[in-house]
């Protein structure tokens, strides 16, 4: 901020009224002043009450302003209610409330309890690995038996009278079993098996964890029957009936349900659902949007205004790349809606419950973020708002050197150094250097009558620096400076706009009759040229608009930017011969007579001699032909004002007509209008020119221009461009467009067919044929 | 001091601490309304919060991918619920949060359950109340009290309700009650006790002047919540019932399905927002102005939506637009059936006796009022005993009361005894045997000038008149008039500067209209801050019903409006709600969530549909309005 040093401008912000130090906000203004200056003069007190009170000011229009778009965008202008005082709602920020933690107290009754279960776990996993250590089924059970009981102490027989589970009575017929893992004895119906897998699961899954030697499974491949030691064992003949678990481990219900607790939490370890993967692709998609939106929002915003900070292509990119996030996260959260539901045994319906939620807060997520990216501007429209951008500032420049001549008949006093420097050159630069360049180059060269040195505000010099400095930072790739600056540059033109708007109303008021009055009426006009071109751009983004709010088709995504330029290159070769044609076979599969109502729309300009115009243009210049769409344009054949606005008029009538007759499937509409590259920022249009080139057409807005500004005016009335865009719908449609086409009507088709609804599905399907065949068409012609 | 943001403040928090991943949120029947009361649906997904579970229902599935939530109200059979939970758990990690003080012991059997080591959190986060509006908080407890004495349960709800609310603020009061109430003593001890005994939490930064809790009693005041309202929110409460924010328009003739129950939530509903506390005639204007708006916006004639520059504006709106239609579709049929209510009972006239009833002391003059309303068949039998209520409290002693007249009366006019029996009952619950202080007539010089003085001059608005007693007895308590013989403090401590931060508890419930008073206090008067709460918020029918006698299930009751003047917008306000609704009809058939009509141009019949779609709408089976409340879900 150099130029804050220079004595003679002024200076805005939360300025110390005495020693003239620049702080950031009205509170450290104050807490500067208490800290600073306490002991000093009453007088300075007023002063700085009615600074503050200006700042005050200041914000609340600001406010203001912020208040007015909301109140815009919400419900508008109603009489609120408001007595005055505090509203409830406005009471000072509180913090949280009291809380209390138990987390401590938690944590110590469970560490005793968890070390007792922890431990009775671990003893029972280490018993079974004992137990299943050895060669069960080569092993005699008098063996086994001896080892079990080495294993763990069991309990006596005469001891326990009764199943303790059960209460049952042992005798002859209701034996005594032991558990193998405890020692303790329940009845037969008591008992239960643990498997011998089983046993494998759970102490190699603790053995992992353990990391320790390998598994005890070395058990040579026994070829011998399985091992009953019936006979050798003394025991008694009832061993014979429970000795048969030479692959199985008898214990108690409490031993099995600790193990079966610990296998469930074996198995949770491991197994990670589908819907957590997706969720968490979907999550980290969510998170790349919070990440790319606001940048893009930022560059947008700023081409959208004619700034040229960043560059376009770089804007399209990032677009494309949201845009890409956003289809993610759209197929993600469908895929995660749909998880299971062809499963047999249908799942939970809290799960359905849980998918249904997840996919409807990514579609909440997606409707806020999505609407809230603008379109950017075409390339041509780009260099027409960088144009509009220009003059603008020029009139401001204009404006406020009047203002300065004023104010220094006025107030010599104060702006008495500014004004030689607003005086010079700017006439010239006004009066003879636009206009003519302007008809020839389309006011491109204005820039150069705009040099930034002569800036006679210290406001505008302010931004330029701010400007250059942006362009340094990018160049230096510190993305976080270029925004503070950006933030920087847009309240220092807010500001010199406001000044602007300021002066210039004064101005008109007094200079009316003068001579300057008709420039001033000029300029009236001029602007409201620009309005109607605006409008015009508007109008034209839409159909980048529509198109990125249809991300409900899921494809796999296909626009890789490299690919386009081929496609066109491939239409420019072909398009070289037989541009009329190629057209004409594109739009034979519609199932109208569109064709008709477009020729006779494109003919009118160039009456009736069709092949004129493209020659034409082919030779004005190569770069048109390069773009099949381009050439279409009514600007250019009827470059030199030739068409007479009632010939556009009655025109936007049939294009009408055709937008609506095209299809069934307005959808469809909107992703042929979407598709052509005017107004697709996917596909950055491959022309090496400047689009200058193809508007020999003057932007109807320079008065010196022969003819009639009036009548250029109505040329640009929306209803060409209205026009426009109808018949461009109908332009030979790119491959990859009728790719995206096909699966967008296949996946209506099975849309169709699910709700049952039969006619539709059987007009989907026409139209998929002819899509498909207009496809193989149009393959045939490139190839 | 804004309860509203406290409770909402702690629900985010608990979400926040969970961290990252998918979350369902565990609750009671209580933290369910609380949680709803502050929170959208809507708002509460974008924090990943995905489901909503009671913990004492038993479909609950295993969802291991899942973090629990725990909000529950530290109750025996929550902590039973818990333990079987813990002891299978069917989420990943537990979060668990009381909301209020739980006993060491329970914390011991919780963490005896959790074997398996799946709880991460344990805390207290004390929000314990309905927050309604930023100022005024209830308990929703009906019926707190047996005769003159607490419900002994209700008793300790209410003691922890009130607690939990300081603790929420963070504000360790001096406590003041009214004298006249056996009931107004007892919670004030159980309060002081509960700060007593758990003075560690309760150690917050001292204020220079300290915080003040105010307990009174229903009884002192009986008129209030027997007046008709005017004010919308009040009004929507008297004649519709307001139930945790939400409004059951079922028995509105002709409602549409998806209208039979709304939601009226200052916190997401910018209209309500904006007049909740305006009288009925501002309401009806500013609707007339919302559907003028609306109208704007929405797509008007035929070539308009053909111009593509008007189509973008459409996609652009498009949100707006469909949020807009539902908020506009909400307040025209709720204030479309207020004035049909209004025009039904004749609840202008009824209104106008009402007040004189309740502000004047013209005895011949309101007696005479009353009979002829008696006689008028358009006034409903609720209406007329409710006016007989009325007389009966205020000319009470009087000298030539002709009570016993009215009672006959209202017999011969085939009120049926149910409601006759409420008058003495009413008396009884609110006579002047039990009132501490003289609701009726002033007390001091200045008092008695004013209302001479009012009486000269006319009063601006007769339908509203009517100044709750809570007005006056706030205002005494600012000025520090406040008499120590009618509200003594508990305690030895007395406050010797005028009070900033005031808790103003009723028992036997607050009235709308006493919040709309506290909503003026706090606006009007800078540096003191007034909080208001009750053990419910009542209406006529919920105050009759909480003396104990009124009969169940009689919805006999409706009410009203302004001046007869502005009638005419309104009947033309309620038109449009019935073409409204009559349009909406149409388009629901065709499978469209936007509730109101568009006129749509001929030529594109798709294209809402197609926007629709491309939005994502149509292709998410399951599309909740997005300002409901998560309640409706549980």
């Amino acid at each position: 901020m150099a130029s804050l040093d220079d004595p003679g401008e002024v200076r805005e912000g939360f300025l110390c009224p005495l020693c003239l130090k620049d702080l950031q906000s009205f509170c450290q203004l104050q807490s500067h002043y208490e800290e600073e200056h306490s002991g000093e003069d009453r007088d300075v007190k007023g002063q700085i009450k009615s600074l503050v009170q200006k700042a005050k000011k200041a914000k609340n229009r600001l406010l203001k302003r912020e208040g007015d778009d909301r109140a815009e965008s919400g419900t508008q202008g109603y009489e609120s209610f408001s007595y005055g005082g505090v509203d409830p709602y406005m009471w000072e920020p509180q913090e949280l409330g009291a809380v209390r933690s138990h987390l401590s107290d938690f944590k110590k009754h469970r560490a005793a309890r968890i070390d007792h279960y922890v431990v009775e776990v671990n003893k029972l996993i280490i018993r079974l690995e004992k137990l299943t250590a050895f060669d069960r089924t080569n092993t005699e059970s008098a063996k086994i038996r001896a080892i079990e009981k080495s294993v763990v102490p069991w309990v006596n027989d005469q001891d326990v009278p009764f199943c303790p589970d059960c209460g049952n009575k042992f005798s002859i017929r209701n034996r005594r079993h032991h558990c193998r893992l405890c020692g303790s004895i329940m009845c037969k119906k008591c008992m239960e098996l643990i498997s011998l897998p089983f046993a494998n699961k759970l102490t190699s899954a603790s053995k992992d964890s353990l990391s320790t030697h390998t598994s005890p499974s070395q058990s040579p491949n026994s070829v011998h029957g399985s091992r009953r030691g019936s006979i050798s064992s003394m025991s008694s003949v009832s061993s014979v009936l429970d000795e048969k678990d030479d692959d199985r481990i008898r214990c108690c219900t409490h031993c099995k349900d600790t193990l079966l607790k610990r296998e469930q939490q074996i198995d949770e370890k491991e197994h990670t659902p589908d819907i957590v993967k997706l969720y968490e692709k979907l999550r980290l998609c969510m998170e790349k949007v919070d990440q790319k939106a606001p940048e893009y929002i930022r560059m947008a915003a700023s081409l959208n205004a004619g700034e040229t900070t960043y560059s376009l292509e770089h804007a399209s990119d990032l677009r494309i790349e949201v845009q890409k996030v956003y289809e993610l996260i759209d197929a993600l959260s469908k895929k995660i809606l749909t998880l299971g539901l062809n499963q047999d045994p249908p799942p939970h319906p809290n799960t359905l419950r849980l998918q249904r939620m997840i996919r409807y807060s990514a579609t909440l997520f997606v409707q806020e973020k999505l609407l809230g990216l603008m379109s950017l501007p075409t390339r041509e429209q780009f260099e027409e708002l960088k144009k509009k951008r220009k003059q603008e500032m020029e009139r401001k420049r204009i404006l406020e050197r009047q203002a300065a001549l004023e104010s220094q008949r006025r107030l010599k006093e104060r702006w008495s150094d500014l004004a030689p420097r607003t005086a010079n050159g700017e006439v010239a630069s006004l009066r003879g250097g636009p206009a003519p360049l302007r008809k020839a180059e389309g006011w491109l060269p204005l820039s150069g009558g705009q040099g930034q040195s002569e800036d006679s505000d210290p406001l505008l010099q302010q931004i330029h620096n701010i400007t250059s400095f942006i362009r340094q930072a990018r160049a230096a790739g510190r993305a976080d400076e270029v925004r503070t600056l950006q933030e920087n540059l847009r309240q220092l033109q807010d500001e010199y706009d406001q000044q602007q708007t300021e002066k210039a109303i004064e101005l008109s008021r007094r200079q009316a009759e003068e001579e300057d009055l008709q420039r001033e009426q000029l300029q009236m006009l001029r602007e409201r040229e620009w309005e109607r071109e605006r409008e015009q751009f508007q109008a034209a983004s839409l159909h980048t608009r529509t198109r990125s709010l249809d991300f409900r088709e899921i494809r796999p995504f296909q626009l890789e930017p490299g690919r386009e330029p081929r496609t066109h290159l491939a239409y420019a070769l072909d398009l070289g011969s037989s541009p009329v044609q190629s057209s004409a076979a594109q739009k034979t599969p519609s199932p109208v007579s569109a064709l008709e109502p477009v020729r006779v729309w494109s003919g009118p300009p160039a009456v009736g001699q069709e092949p004129l115009p493209q020659s034409t243009v082919s030779q004005q210049s190569e770069l048109a032909s390069l773009n099949p769409f381009e050439e279409e344009d009514p600007s250019s054949p009827t470059a030199d004002g030739t068409t007479s606005p009632p010939a556009a008029e009655p025109a936007s009538g049939p294009s009408a007509c055709v937008l609506k007759e095209y299809n069934p499937f307005e959808e469809e509409e909107e992703e042929a209008v979407a598709g052509n590259p005017f107004t697709n920022p996917d596909s950055p249009a491959p022309n090496p020119f400047d689009e200058e080139d193809e508007y020999p057409c003057p932007r109807p807005s320079s008065p010196p221009v022969p003819g009639n500004p009036f009548e250029e005016a109505t040329c640009t009335n929306p209803f060409e461009m209205d026009s426009d865009s109808g018949p461009e719908g109908e332009e030979p449609i790119e491959e990859e467009l009728l790719l995206q086409q096909i699966d967008n009507i296949k996946a209506y088709i099975f849309d169709a067919k699910q709700c049952g609804r039969l006619d539709e599905v059987e007009l989907l399907t026409e139209n998929l044929r002819e899509l498909k065949r207009t496809l193989a068409k149009q393959k045939g012609g490139t190839d | 001091m804004n309860v509203v943001f406290a409770v909402k403040q702690y629900v985010s928090k608990m979400i926040e601490d969970s961290g990252p991943g998918m979350k369902v949120l565990l609750m009671d029947k209580e933290t369910t309304g609380i949680v709803s009361m502050v929170y959208t649906q809507s708002e509460i997904l974008q924090k990943e919060v995905y489901l909503f579970e009671r913990i004492d229902s038993q479909n609950r599935e295993i969802m291991k991918h899942l973090k629990a939530i725990c909000f529950l109200r530290p109750t025996k059979e929550n902590v039973d619920y818990l333990i079987q939970e813990l002891r299978r758990p069917k989420y990943s990690i537990y979060f668990i949060y009381f909301s209020n003080v739980i006993s060491k012991s329970d914390v011991k059997s919780l963490a005896e359950a959790d074997e398996q080591e799946v709880v991460a959190e344990v805390q207290e986060f004390y929000g314990d109340y309905i927050a309604v509006n930023p100022h005024l908080f209830s308990l929703n407890i009906l019926g707190c009290c047996q005769g003159r004495n607490w419900d002994p349960a209700q008793l300790s709800r209410t003691t922890q309700g009130l607690t939990a609310l300081l603790l929420s603020l963070k504000k360790c009061p001096m406590i003041r009650y009214q004298l006249s109430s056996e009931s107004a003593k007892r919670l004030a001890e159980c309060v002081k006790q509960v700060i007593t005994k758990e003075y560690e939490l309760f150690e917050f930064r001292r204020t220079e002047v300290p915080p003040l809790l105010l307990i009174l009693d229903r009884c002192d005041d009986a008129i209030t919540p027997l007046l008709n309202q005017w004010t919308y929110q009040a009004m929507v409460h008297e004649l519709l019932g307001i139930n945790n924010n939400r409004i059951d328009l079922s028995r509105v003739p002709g409602i549409s399905k998806d209208l039979r129950e709304v939601v009226l939530s200052a916190e997401n509903d910018e209209f309500y927002a904006n007049n909740m506390y305006l009288n009925f005639a501002e309401i009806g204007s500013n609707i007339k102005n919302l559907m003028e708006d609306f109208q704007k916006k929405k797509p008007k004639e035929q070539q308009k939506l053909e111009s593509i520059a008007d189509m973008k504006a459409f996609v652009e709106n498009y949100p707006q637009f469909k949020k807009m239609s539902g908020t506009v579709s909400k307040h025209v049929t709720v204030v479309g059936e207020l004035s049909r209510l209004v025009s039904e009972r004749n609840l202008l006239e009824v209104s106008e006796v009402e007040q004189e009833l309740a502000c004047q002391n013209d005895h011949s003059s309101a007696l005479q009022n009353v009979k002829r309303l008696l006689q008028n068949p358009k006034v409903t039998e609720f209406d007329a005993a409710r006016l007989v209520m009325l007389y009966a409290l205020h000319y009470e002693r009087h000298s030539s009361n002709s009570l016993p007249g009215l009672m006959m009366d209202l017999r011969n006019k085939g009120v049926s005894e149910k409601y006759r029996k409420l008058v003495s009952a009413i008396v009884e619950y609110g006579g002047k045997r039990v009132r501490g202080s003289d609701l009726f007539s002033p007390k001091d010089a200045v008092a008695i000038t004013k209302q001479f003085l009012k009486g000269l001059k006319g009063v601006e608005n007769v339908y509203t008149q009517h100044q709750p007693f809570l007005h006056e007895t706030l205002d005494h308590l600012i000025k520090g008039k406040l008499k120590e013989n009618l509200y003594p403090y508990l305690g030895p401590n007395t406050l010797r500067d005028r009070p900033q931060d005031i808790v103003v508890f009723i028992i036997g419930g607050a009235t709308y209209e006493e919040a709309l008073t506290v909503y003026n206090l706090n606006r009007t008067t800078p540096g003191v801050r007034i909080v208001l709460g009750g053990t419910t918020v009542h209406n006529t029918k919920s105050n009759l019903k909480s003396t104990g006698q009124f009969p169940r299930g009689s919805s006999g009751f409706r009410t009203a409006q302004q001046k007869q003047g502005e009638l005419s917008s309104y009947s033309e306000v309620h038109k449009q709600t019935v073409n409204l609704n009559r349009r909406g009809e149409r388009r629901r058939r065709a499978r469209r969530p936007a509730q109101l009509a568009l006129n749509l141009p001929a030529g594109f019949p798709h294209w809402p549909q197609v926007l629709e779609e491309s939005l994502g709408f149509h292709a998410c089976p399951y599309n909740p309005p997005p300002g409901s409340l998560l309640t409706p879900e549980l």
